[in-house]
């Protein structure tokens, strides 16, 4: 592939209803970065989550993912490319985390053969291993905490072995323990595995340290900013994207926002 | 260690499985010794498969069709329940509340009464029948999200609405179409090989689609999204199991009439025994869905003996206590 680009969004539209809310978006999210996409609530950064996932359809534009359309790619296939942590995940209480982490094989289950089982395995495996939730394998979900929960579903995913990896505000309702843990776990998939990783976060300081890129939402649903967050994190885009005046500081060589 | 758990879970659901399959065995010889001839089991071998015994050859024709379509009702109907419940992620689906049976039921009683000599095919009108119900009910509680309230209410009104319209044109009709009668109350005194021999071909295959849909029920108690994200058209596997609960539904109505609370309460006692996998779930409300009916079917034969209450009637009274338990119950455990 000649450019780096994972994704690219040309001329995105999308309404609800008659509420318009991307009118002409152009982005491109590059490929083995971290990126955060950050805005206000009501901003669309969900909705755009939802499109790139193909869980909503655009009413007009293209999206490209390495360069192939995305709703020219079935959803099976989908799922070998690209795998998601949604917000608000539900399972049984009584499954058993192994079992909720081996449905991350269903997009392969139809090959059928000896290896591709052996392979399952080795995915299973592997994605519990580097989640550190190898120990808990035998518990149900029930008796897990928040962020254990949260845990389960990113090794789902990561047993799907995809090089694309979204993830829908992980630490949300995890306290400042757990957040720490998943935003580091998620940093060491891009560092380690190379994964590709989108994520939508509401923490705006987690964001700056977390990410390589940071692509900025106004409330109306247009692009304000994209780039490393050094550069994109300042008090003029902010206003923009939050509507209200933030101070920011550098400390520890990091530029922190006050949001106070 | 790492075995163990997987292992003795396993061994609970046999276990639970052969306890509740000998108890079943046990409750076929009562059922076919319950009335005014006894049988011995040497007695009903030697009738049955050896030489002709009037005794044997009664019961062969009177209680045996019952006893079967106690069996195929009772399993096809906490099927039903069971994928309705994983559907509509809704622990309060049953057939009968969601007017699906109703549906069925006023179709077959059409067709029963309009066109006689289409007998066999009546569970196919009554398909139609419980496939409108649905979708109306469906279609009405979609509010770009399934409330479970909403169903649930609107599956009341056409429960309701359809029981009222069988039950109107039982009531013009039941003088000549005793059979029109049968369904609309639920009576099975009167049931034939014939009526085996139809409910047998509908429910057995539904049964069986039921077992193969285990895992994709499995894959329902997940979020939409998270199930599209595994790359399932999570919308076609909703819509085609729930057109495999309203067979089962159908097939069942078209030959027994309404059954309430059976749908609901075998997948809920299922559940506490075997847990919430569909695939050891299913194939143990069948067994304990065909259990419960087969003994509602036989206390109602002796309970107030010569006379007969229908096994849909004890159903309903003993169904209603125990959803009152269970929920009681449930209570109990959200409000620790």
């Amino acid at each position: 592939m000649e450019n780096n680009d994972c994704f690219e969004i040309r001329h995105l539209n999308f309404s609800y209803g008659n509420k318009q809310i991307f009118r002409d978006l152009n982005l491109s999210l590059p490929q083995g970065k971290i990126t955060t996409i950050l805005g206000g609530n009501g901003c669309g950064k969900s909705t755009l989550f939802q499109i790139l996932t193909k869980n909503l359809k655009a009413t007009g534009g293209k999206i490209f993912l390495n360069g192939q359309q995305l709703d020219q790619i079935g959803l099976k296939q989908f799922a070998r490319k690209v795998a998601i942590v949604h917000q608000n995940n539900t399972a049984p209480g009584d499954i058993l985390v192994e079992q909720l982490v081996a449905y991350g094989r269903i997009p392969f289950s139809y090959l059928g053969k000896a290896e591709s089982r052996e392979n399952d395995e080795k995915m299973i495996e592997r994605a519990m291993k580097i989640t550190g939730i190898t120990s808990l394998r035998k518990k149900t979900v029930y008796a897990l905490s928040g962020g254990q929960r949260q845990r389960v579903w990113i090794a789902m995913a990561l047993a799907q072995g995809t090089k694309v990896l979204f993830l829908d505000e992980p630490t949300t309702f995890l306290d400042v323990r757990y957040q720490l843990q998943i935003l580091r776990l998620v940093r060491q998939l891009n560092e380690k595995l190379g994964m590709t990783i989108i994520m939508v976060l509401h923490d705006i300081n987690q964001a700056v340290n977390y990410s390589d890129e940071i692509v900025a939402l106004s409330p109306q649903g247009d692009l304000v900013a994209q780039g490393v967050p050094e550069d994109v994190i300042s008090k003029p885009v902010l206003k923009r994207v939050y509507g209200v005046e933030l101070e920011t500081v550098e400390a520890q060589e990091h530029r922190i926002v006050l949001t106070i | 260690m790492r075995h163990t758990v997987k292992v003795r879970s396993a061994g609970m659901f046999c276990v639970s499985f052969g306890v509740l399959a000998t108890a079943l065995l046990f409750l076929f010889f009562a059922a076919v010794n319950t009335g005014s001839i006894h049988l011995g089991i040497a007695q009903l071998w030697n009738g049955l498969f050896v030489e002709y015994d009037p005794d044997v050859a009664a019961v062969y024709d009177l209680r045996f069709p019952r006893i079967l379509i106690s069996l195929m009702a009772g399993a096809t109907l906490a099927a039903a329940g069971t994928l309705f419940q994983a559907v509509l992620r809704n622990p309060l689906a049953d057939p009968g509340i969601l007017g699906v049976a109703s549906g069925a039921e006023f179709a077959a009683v059409l067709a029963t009464a309009l066109v006689p000599q289409l007998y066999s095919f009546v569970p196919a009108f009554s398909f139609l029948g419980g496939i409108l119900a649905f979708v109306v009910v469906y279609r009405l509680a979609w509010t770009g999200s399934l409330s479970p309230l909403r169903i649930i209410l609107l599956g009341v009104a056409v429960q309701s609405l359809f029981g009222g319209l069988s039950a109107a044109f039982g009531a013009t009709s039941s003088g000549t179409t005793s059979t029109v009668a049968s369904i609309v109350n639920g009576n099975i005194t009167m049931k034939t090989w014939q009526d085996v021999r139809i409910l047998a071909f509908f429910s057995l295959l539904g049964l069986i689609l039921a077992i193969v849909c285990s895992r994709w029920c499995n894959l329902l108690a997940l979020e939409d999204k998270t199930v599209r994200g595994l790359g399932i058209q999570v919308d076609k596997v909703r819509m085609l199991v729930s057109l495999i609960a309203v067979f089962l539904v159908s097939g069942c109505t078209a030959i027994v009439g309404t059954v309430s609370f059976l749908g609901l309460i075998a997948p809920h006692i299922g559940r506490i025994i075997v847990g919430s996998d569909h695939r050891k779930l299913i194939p143990f409300t069948m067994l304990l869905g065909a259990f419960c009916f087969l003994l509602a079917d036989t206390l109602g034969r002796s309970i107030a003996y010569p006379y007969e209450i229908s096994a849909s009637i004890i159903m309903s009274v003993a169904g209603g206590i125990a959803f009152v338990i269970l929920l009681q119950r449930s209570g109990m455990i959200h409000g620790k």
